[in-house]
């Protein structure tokens, strides 16, 4: 422990010594950190779509402002037409965001709106086209219109502010000629189709016909953008354009795609507009660029692009919409309206630029919830003391396996022809052949971090990959995954249906695999800040080949860890590393699905459990517990500040310097324990597994496999026969 | 020949085009290489040109202004509006400037302080200003300038020397704005900040006092610009905060080779982009031209710059800057 | 003219009060008492009382396209005198300049089902479509100053008769026997606009009459001042003997009033252009010297027209879709020589 923890630690002291044990204090911080659930706030900041209540929260207010002080607000008819223009109003601006989000920005809009409206009336009125055929005329053409953006600024690399610019004068200056040449002739003409009112005034399930439609697209585009491989190219680009063109990402393509999304979408909002107001004017998409440009703001997309949904596209839609309606209706006076939206445009993108810049600051530092855990004073294992627990040197002598061969063996297994694997944190299963254990060699790659590993009756090695989930490999080396994925918890605010950090499993005798995941909160390399919390955020998890189902079977546990099949195959046993506690999970039998206590109060963080030959059990203890942290864990306030206030490698948690293997019975009786006090061979275990007679140890920081000769064990005894009963 | 297409930059690019029209107007129109029309060709662009010259002061810091017509409109609106109402002529030309410059404050603090990006703060800034100005200062769209301003309006109808007033005026700011941004501290570090904000800062730079400073001088150059063109015509339509005068504004500036993304061009190239445009506008005038036409034609040469601009000195993944859009 | 009016209104008001109350005590009178002769009392106007009833709680909208010019602000001024004096209510919407809001609050007003709309058009054909659905919600509609291609009652200005007048002065100072060069421009508004149009359309039908008179300039200064001062200018450079500028509105030929006011010409040139008759764009600038003539479509005449259209409407049990009828404002041309301290309005003359 360093000088600063040692510090905190001193503070913790003091902290702690304001409320002694079992005082009303202590009590009130018991039962705040009980039933308080505050560390949900964090998670609910961890979720991408909290971005969105920042819009969402502008526009309960505007509705709230407008609903209470507009009289005639929530009309019938004034939802019917508002709503109506939402949909208008939000096919450009999907159409927009797409642009934005792939970094670039489309002014022409309204002059495109333009022209896709004085067609579309054209079609309608002077040729009396079929509606169908002039849907298709106007999108067709807005598209081209965006195409032409996009080989400019895709292809030619054009400045995106600058040529869609000059398209808007441009367009504008063909519209206004065409007004001036067949304006008339426009407005003279009659369309009478029942299909084309019903566009302009119609409606589906009591919705607007436009709001229908965009309502669709919008769920559409939501897939598009964030399901598809379009989508996230076009998101790619907008993030980074470097890494985007160098990870092999057409830009020209990308990018031109993506007005030409826009253009067709502006088409489609063109044609809408036509149908509801037949308007031959020259003022039709005037100004539509801001407009659109507001709301996406407003919504929350970034500028520069990569940050964006649909979602917010149409919360932007709402708020602008709902806010220009909702002036005029008030009858305010000319400004007032540019007025609030400039305002409220302020506000949005102040808060967000402050929010992109520090959301991950804010998240560290609310995402860390420690809590209360109160732990008995811990047995002494003084050399001493007469305790099992009393330390003494029998791993003093200690054989080294495979020294800078193996990096991070978290476990050791053996197959029923002796051979040992290992996990490695390379990603490798290694392998030493039976029966020198001389050379290791990659017996498989998987990827992450493997850590507990249990054999089956077919001799394939079942292994809990940390960041990845829970594989098995056969004896010709081939890699299976069997799951990285259980049930959703229904009311998990985290996604806790991706496996984040298996730890170790074992399987039962009808085929069921059992491992444990030590923490849904955090990823394997921030186990501190698990350990720190101490919340009971791990569990245990059925995988069952049979159905090729995966089930989530005891949640709730303080980082579970290693995991044991009893010998009866009742029952399997399994460790809480920061509760320093063994607990019995019960499989079959009367008490199936039950959770009892076997082992509390260890002296130590309790790691990987195996069977030892004579029917108990071996525990692997990769730390000792401090005074200092025991103290810190009753005072959780304390614990907060260190996360927030010192870097985390000056915290104060579980060491994992030096620990020792102890061996217990089923009952949960202590009968001994083996120490590396000179802490030369082997000081830091995470498991052990007793094979014909010697004690394999691996540890999770080490360069080796420990080895050594038992003096009781049984020179027979192997893991695969008490298993599954070969020799 | 090759070396010239090496050199060709878009300044030059622009040059080259406005020479070409230049020439080809000379030929064919028989009033236009004429000392009078080539004085009122400068007339008709000092305006463009004056609000040109201020924008290029934050388009060279890497932002850009487009609530300056806003500004523009609106504080000399309210100038005169004070005046009619009975105030002092020079008193309310001064609260007029406070507003201006205090837009220009509130600008610079939103990019430099808040860090909002210059594009939507100025968006956001100029609908307040024109929303707030249209609803409290101001009665209706068109302030009309009285007689009671008096010898003012020799600002925009006087000559001197037989020069336009508008031209003198457009000719002081932009050898003021030249000479603050070439010899000035100031100037060199608006350089700086556009061509490397980071850079800039670690360097040493009062990279937010320079923002702070540069969107002032942008206000302050967007009132004199109205005040001049209310003079000219004799009342100041606050409509035009609507109208597509700021884009020509960005175009001029950004035509003549400022670029968008910062750091590079200065006074020379606005006015060689105001020059083009100019020459264009003044052509077509006399052919009698409609604006519609007159604005098609100018998209396509616009766009004939920017293309030729791009092919010359095509854009490089590896270099470009993110964001620039 | 209003004073009077407005006047005449609240004295009847106050009559009608002292009348009810004179036949109140009348009525208890005669029960007590019969017969008492009413000969001193004088004899209560038995349909005034139902006159006043009839417009309260009445809604009228007004939609002008703007609320920030001249024009729209005296007529609100104008209709707002007369609905507090009558009792009903005027409710406004400002679109300000932008026909999609324009749109939206007309619908919306429409959902709140006002007894008439008054509304300026933005151009002919916008408001066609939510035209057609208001009248079938039982809604007079009234348009001022520009129809629309859905026919409505409409108040205002003859456009078409505007352009006539203005070129009918500027053929008569440059035409035959003037001795000028017969050069004139002309200066339009946004061309896709129907008053634009029209006023073009009664120019050019005029000016084709006169083949001594020679259109050197046709073009658009898109409503705005600046441009019309830098296109005069040009012509002015280009054409030094010009005789005339027809321009289409005050508020943008202000700037070729200017550009022919600097460019200080020995011979004069004509200025005419049109306008609602604010004192500050009319008056001032005929004195001044930018124009020289100004077709005037006097707001507070159009606001009087608007009132009585109002009360005849909320009076008649008139279906909406009735026939429609016209009341054009009448124009009159005003020149330095013939503007008296009445010619122009101010805002004061509503108060």
């Amino acid at each position: 422990m360093n000088e600063s923890a040692a510090n905190a630690a001193t503070e913790a002291g003091n902290v702690a010594s304001a409320d002694p044990k079992g005082s009303t204090g202590e009590a009130l911080v018991r039962f705040r950190y009980k039933w308080i659930p505050t560390h949900i706030f964090g998670e609910l900041l961890s979720k991408p779509w909290i971005d969105n209540i920042v819009p969402a929260t502008i526009l309960l207010l505007v509705v709230a402002y407008f609903g209470s002080t507009v009289p005639n607000f929530f009309l019938h008819g004034n939802v019917m037409d508002g709503t109506r223009q939402i949909g208008e109003l939000g096919f450009v601006v999907i159409g927009m965001m797409f642009v934005v989000v792939g970094g670039g920005i489309d002014l022409s809009v309204g002059s495109n709106f333009a022209l896709g409206n004085i067609l579309a009336l054209a079609l309608t009125n002077v040729f009396g086209l079929p509606v169908p055929v002039v849907f298709v005329a106007v999108v067709a053409t807005c598209s081209f219109i965006g195409l032409i953006n996009g080989i400019l600024v895709g292809y030619f690399k054009l400045r995106a502010f600058l040529t869609t610019l000059v398209m808007l004068i441009g367009l504008r200056a063909l519209v206004d000629t065409i007004l001036l040449k067949y304006a008339l002739t426009i407005s003279a003409g009659y369309y009478d189709d029942d299909f084309w009112y019903f566009i302009g005034d119609g409606s589906v399930l009591g919705m607007p016909t436009s709001l229908a439609l965009f309502l669709v697209m919008a769920v559409a585009m939501h897939m598009v953008l964030s399901r598809t491989r379009l989508g996230w190219h076009i998101m790619a680009v907008g993030g980074s354009r470097r890494s985007a063109h160098n990870a092999g990402i057409s830009l020209n393509r990308t990018v031109c795609i993506s007005y030409v999304i826009c253009g067709s979408f502006v088409g489609v909002s063109a044609f809408f507009y036509a149908a509801r107001l037949g308007n031959g004017g020259s003022y039709p998409g005037v100004g539509l660029e801001v407009l659109a440009l507001t709301a996406v703001i407003v919504g929350g997309i970034s500028l520069g692009g990569g940050r964006g949904s649909v979602v917010k596209a149409v919360i932007g839609t709402m708020i602008v919409q709902i806010i220009s309606l909702g002036v005029v209706q008030a009858g305010l006076l000319s400004g007032a309206g540019q007025l609030v939206l400039g305002l409220i445009l302020l506000a949005a993108i102040g808060f967000n630029v402050r929010w992109v810049k520090n959301q991950d600051k804010v998240l560290s530092r609310v995402y860390m919830s420690p809590t209360y855990f109160d732990l008995p004073a811990a047995p002494s294992t003084a050399q001493e003391a007469d305790s099992p627990y009393a330390s003494n040197d029998r791993l003093g002598d200690v054989e080294v396996i495979g020294l800078d061969q193996v990096d991070g063996a978290e476990d050791i297994v053996f197959d029923s022809s002796d051979n040992l694997f290992c996990g490695d944190r390379r990603g490798n299963i290694m392998r030493f052949d039976a029966p020198d254990y001389d050379t290791g060699r990659v017996f498989a790659h998987i990827g992450g971090h493997p850590l507990g590993m249990a054999v089956d009756d077919k001799d394939r090695i079942v292994v809990c990959v940390g960041g990845m989930g829970l594989y098995r490999v056969d004896q010709s080396a081939n890699v299976e995954k069997l799951t990285d994925e259980t049930n959703r918890s229904l009311f998990a605010i985290i996604d806790d249906s991706r496996l984040r950090l298996t730890d170790d499993c074992d399987i039962a005798p009808d085929g069921r695999i059992f491992f444990s995941e030590a923490t849904i909160r955090f990823d394997m390399s921030s186990w501190p800040s698990d350990a720190l919390e101490s919340r009971a955020s791990g569990r245990i998890v059925c995988y069952d080949p049979k159905r090729d189902i995966t089930r989530t079977v005891a949640r709730g546990l303080t980082f579970p860890n290693g995991i044991t099949l009893s010998f009866d195959g009742q029952s399997i046993l399994f460790a809480e590393s920061w509760a320093c506690r063994i607990s019995r999970y019960w499989i079959e039998g009367p008490k199936a699905g039950k959770i009892e206590r076997v082992v509390e109060n260890l002296p130590g963080y309790p790691d990987n459990i195996n069977r030892a030959s004579d029917g108990t059990y071996w525990l692997a203890l990769m730390g000792m517990r401090s005074p200092a942290l025991d103290l810190a864990l009753r005072v959780p306030g304390f614990r907060k500040r260190m996360s927030q206030e010192i870097s985390n490698d000056e915290w104060l948690y579980p060491n994992l310097n030096t620990g020792c293997i102890v061996r217990f019975t089923e009952d949960g009786q202590i009968i001994e324990s083996l120490w590396d006090k000179s802490g030369e061979n082997h000081p830091m275990i995470t498991s052990m597994r007793e094979h014909k007679g010697r004690l394999y140890i691996g540890g999770i920081f080490n360069n080796r496999i420990g080895s050594l000769k038992l003096k009781s064990g049984d020179p027979n005894w192997t893991g695969p026969a008490s298993y599954w009963g070969k020799a | 020949m090759r070396s010239f297409l090496h050199n060709l930059n878009q300044e030059r690019i622009v040059f080259l085009l406005f020479l070409a029209i230049f020439v080809a107007f000379s030929v064919i129109l028989p009033g236009f290489l004429n000392a009078n029309n080539l004085v009122l060709l400068l007339q008709g662009i000092s305006v463009l040109g004056i609000l040109g010259v201020g924008l290029c002061v934050v388009v060279i810091g890497r932002g850009i202004d487009l609530s300056m017509v806003a500004t523009m409109a609106l504080s000399v609106a309210w100038a005169l509006q004070l005046n009619i109402d009975g105030m002092n002529l020079y008193l309310a030309l001064a609260i007029g400037l406070g507003g201006a410059v205090l837009v220009g404050l509130a600008n610079g603090a939103l990019i430099a302080y808040a860090e909002i990006p210059p594009l939507f703060a100025t968006l956001a800034s100029g609908a307040c200003v024109y929303g707030f100005g249209r609803l409290a200062l101001i009665h209706s769209d068109l302030v009309y300038v009285t007689p009671a301003v008096g010898d003012l309006t020799l600002l925009g109808q006087g000559r001197f020397l037989s020069i336009p007033m508008p031209v003198i005026v457009f000719a002081v700011i932009a050898v003021i704005v030249g000479l603050v941004l070439r010899y000035t501290k100031f100037g060199r570090f608006t350089y700086a900040v556009g061509d490397n904000y980071a850079t800039a800062r670690v360097s040493g730079v009062p990279v937010r006092h320079v923002i702070l400073g540069q969107y002032v001088l942008t206000s302050t150059v967007a009132f004199v610009a109205g005040i001049t063109q209310a003079m000219a015509v004799s009342s100041m339509n606050t409509r035009i905060s609507d109208t597509l005068l700021i884009y020509e504004v960005i175009l001029v500036v950004v035509l003549g080779g400022v670029g968008l993304s910062g750091g590079r061009g200065g006074v020379r190239n606005v006015i060689v982009g105001t020059l083009l445009i100019g020459t264009f506008l003044n052509g077509m005038t006399i052919l009698d031209v409609q604006y519609t036409t007159q604005n098609a034609i100018k998209a396509l040469i616009l766009l004939i710059a920017i293309i030729a601009d791009t092919l010359v000195n095509p854009r490089d993944e590896q270099t470009a800057q993110h964001g620039d859009i | 003219m209003k004073r009077y009016w407005k006047n005449k209104v609240r004295e009847l008001c106050g009559r009608s009060a002292k009348l009810g109350l004179a036949a109140a005590v009348t009525v208890s009178a005669a029960v007590l008492s019969t017969g008492t002769a009413n000969a001193q009392d004088g004899l209560n106007d038995p349909t005034l009382q139902p006159y006043f009833d009839t417009f309260k709680g009445k809604k009228v909208g007004y939609v002008p396209f703007s609320m920030s010019f001249d024009l729209a602000q005296g007529w609100l001024a104008g209709m707002q005198n007369q609905a507090d004096e009558l009792g009903y209510e005027i409710i406004t919407r400002d679109p300000n300049w932008n026909t999609d809001v324009g749109s939206q609050a007309m619908n919306q007003l429409i959902n709140e089902k006002p007894d008439i709309i008054v509304y300026m058009n933005p151009d002919l054909q916008s408001y066609a479509r939510i035209l057609k659905k208001a009248q079938a919600a039982g809604i007079h509609l009234v348009a001022v100053n520009l129809k629309s291609v859905f026919p409505t009652h409409y108040i205002g200005e003859d456009w078409q008769q505007n352009g006539v007048e203005e070129a009918k002065y500027i053929v008569e100072k440059c035409g035959a026997g003037s001795g000028r060069s017969g050069k004139v421009s002309i200066m339009q508004g946004i061309l896709t606009s129907a008053a634009s149009a029209y006023q073009l359309y009664g120019v050019m039908s005029v000016l084709n009459e006169h083949p001594e008179i020679e259109v050197v300039s046709n073009q658009s200064a898109n409503w705005d001042a600046s441009k019309a001062h830098e296109i005069t200018q040009t012509v002015l450079q280009q054409n030094p003997d010009l005789c005339g500028v027809i321009g289409f509105w005050d508020g943008m030929d202000i700037g070729a009033g200017a550009a022919v006011k600097e460019a200080n010409l020995a011979e004069p040139v004509y200025v005419v252009t049109s306008g609602g008759g604010a004192k500050e764009a009319a008056c001032d600038k005929l004195m001044d010297g930018t124009y020289s003539a100004y077709i005037n479509y006097d707001v507070r005449r159009m606001a009087a027209d608007i009132n009585s259209v109002i009360k005849i409407l909320l009076q008649s049990e008139l279906p909406a879709d009735m026939k429609t009828f016209l009341l054009p404002t009448p124009a009159e041309i005003l020149t330095k020589d013939n503007i008296t301290a009445s010619s122009c309005w101010t805002m004061a003359d509503f108060e």
